[in-house]
């Protein structure tokens, strides 16, 4: 009785993970979305530096909020690309009439997204830390815990909301409008972590209420958007 | 039938106020920090419970739609929302006055005020996406799954922002009875206004629907 | 009551009744908007009929 469980799950993994692959190769010819998305991040690093200036402390002081701030306007780019690419030759809808599940080809989506933003971020962390003088390896494996949890969060949610943004006129205005002020939670607790993890103190105690807040946050919104994608893809 | 029991909505929801108006003025005495201006609470707190009873409203309207399809669920979900923003609104309002009289500065990220305004901004979000899309049915879908999204975002944002930040709201544990018996006595005149305001948004919902399906049948000829 | 507090009560009521109020007006307008485009699509749909 748990075998045909267990081999519905395998093949929902595999489905994933061929449109997973399916995303970040057609990604990886162009590289569109991922330069434009880079550059856009450093961009924004210059204008904070120019706009603030802050000394090294107060960037220290800073760091969780100016790196969350750059990975979110960032990631709007990718996560704008990722429905939308779809639209262009009725992709879309055989990817919707294909058999599988709207939540397999949700996840495999929002997997492909996670690693093109964690590709942005690991490019933006040494620029970061060599623009304004940080040194932001401390802690380093903690702070990619957080950040791998942060994404997550984000892409999530993104993903969710690019499927739903879909054939809007206003998409690009429409996905972050929507996304941001949903993700005050979960970016809230990835600048509390990513601050003192950049500063160099531990994944200690006093730090595990936001730990804890990230990972309830992804959990709930993954469940939302697993159960609720079908409906939204399905025309 | 149903514009008598709006107006007799009106009506009590009127009476109720001139008399809590009453009270809250005459009866009730100055608070020693607050003078008079406390007296703003009986309605910036029952603001913040209707609105929030009206988006958890918008968000049992919507899963009911995704349930049944039937498009009724779905103005009620947009109209209840609707109502709630305007009351979230007002609640804001009241709590930056409120605030600009006891802490001396407009706002202060403080824990309620700061989730009803992410709240207000993930509404607004939700209407103008409903502006955005022409289809009965697909601008349904995706408002249903919004408001999923958002109510269910609600106590997690409330949660994050009180661990956040450090300014201290009035409790209300401390409050003396006679307060809370002036505030749910103002919540019941509100509560009443909501359902006329959402009746009058429905019945706007009700003619677009009229108005969708003429559209359909111009475009059938 | 101190007279300064009792001016931003005043404010404060006012504002939120306002905002209230500007609802119900913005509510009204809408409702005229949408009974003219009734108007207007019940005329049409009989004019095809005739015609068609």
């Amino acid at each position: 009785m748990a075998v045909p469980a267990l081999r519905g799950s395998v093949s929902f993994l595999r489905q994933s993970f061929t449109i997973a692959s399916k995303d970040l190769r057609a990604e990886l010819r162009t590289k569109e979305a991922l330069n434009a998305s880079v550059a856009f991040a450093l961009v924004i690093l210059l204008l904070f530096s120019f706009a603030f200036e802050p000394t090294e402390v107060e960037t220290r002081q800073i760091s969780g909020g100016l790196l969350w701030l750059v990975f979110a306007f960032a990631g709007a780019l990718i996560l704008n690309r990722s429905f939308a690419r779809e639209l262009a030759n009725d992709c879309l809808d055989a990817l919707v009439a294909a058999p599988i599940s709207g939540a397999a080809l949700f996840l495999g989506k929002a997997v492909a997204n996670l690693a093109l933003l964690v590709a942005v971020e690991l490019v933006c962390l040494p620029v970061f830390g060599v623009f304004y003088n940080v040194p932001w390896t401390l802690q380093f494996w903690p702070l990619m815990l957080v950040v791998l949890l942060g994404t997550w969060g984000l892409t999530v949610v993104g993903t969710m909301f690019s499927a739903l943004t879909v054939n809007l006129r206003l998409r690009e205005l429409m996905l972050p409008m929507l996304v941001y002020p949903i993700m005050v939670p979960g970016l809230l607790a990835a600048v509390q972590l990513t601050t003192p993890l950049v500063m160099g103190q531990p994944l200690a105690a006093d730090l595990m209420p936001w730990l804890r807040l990230l990972v309830a946050f992804d959990v709930i919104f993954t469940a939302l958007a697993l159960a609720l994608v079908e409906t939204v893809l399905v025309r | 039938m149903r514009p008598k029991i709006m107006l007799a909505m009106t009506g009590i929801a009127a009476l109720l106020l001139a008399r809590n108006l009453y009270v809250i003025l005459q009866v009730l005495p100055d608070e020693e920090h607050q003078n008079a201006a406390y007296r703003i609470m009986f309605f910036h707190v029952p603001d913040a419970w209707t609105a929030f009873l009206c988006f958890l409203a918008g968000m049992i309207a919507s899963v009911l739609y995704l349930a049944k399809n039937d498009l009724r669920y779905d103005g009620f979900a947009a109209s209840i929302t609707e109502v709630g923003l305007a009351f979230g609104a007002a609640n804001l309002v009241t709590g930056m006055i409120w605030g600009r009289v006891i802490w001396g500065v407009w706002w202060a990220w403080d824990v309620r005020l700061t989730t009803m305004l992410v709240g207000c901004l993930i509404y607004a979000g939700y209407l103008m996406l409903r502006r955005a899309v022409e289809e009965p049915g697909e601008r349904a879908k995706m408002s249903a799954v919004v408001s999923i999204f958002a109510f269910a975002d609600v106590p997690i944002i409330f949660f994050s922002i009180r661990w956040w930040q450090h300014q201290q709201h009035p409790e209300p544990a401390k409050l003396p009875p006679e307060w809370w018996a002036a505030l749910f006595m103002n919540w019941i005149p509100l509560l009443l206004l909501a359902g006329v305001l959402l009746m009058l948004r429905m019945e706007q919902e009700r003619i677009q629907r009229q108005v969708d399906g003429l559209r359909r049948t111009i475009h059938a000829f | 009551m101190d007279t300064r507090n009792f001016t931003f009560l005043c404010y404060g009521l006012v504002a939120a009744w306002l905002i209230l109020c500007a609802y119900v007006v913005t509510l009204a307008a809408r409702e005229r908007k949408l009974q003219r485009e009734l108007e207007r699509l019940r005329l049409l749909v009989e004019e095809k009929e005739h015609t068609g």
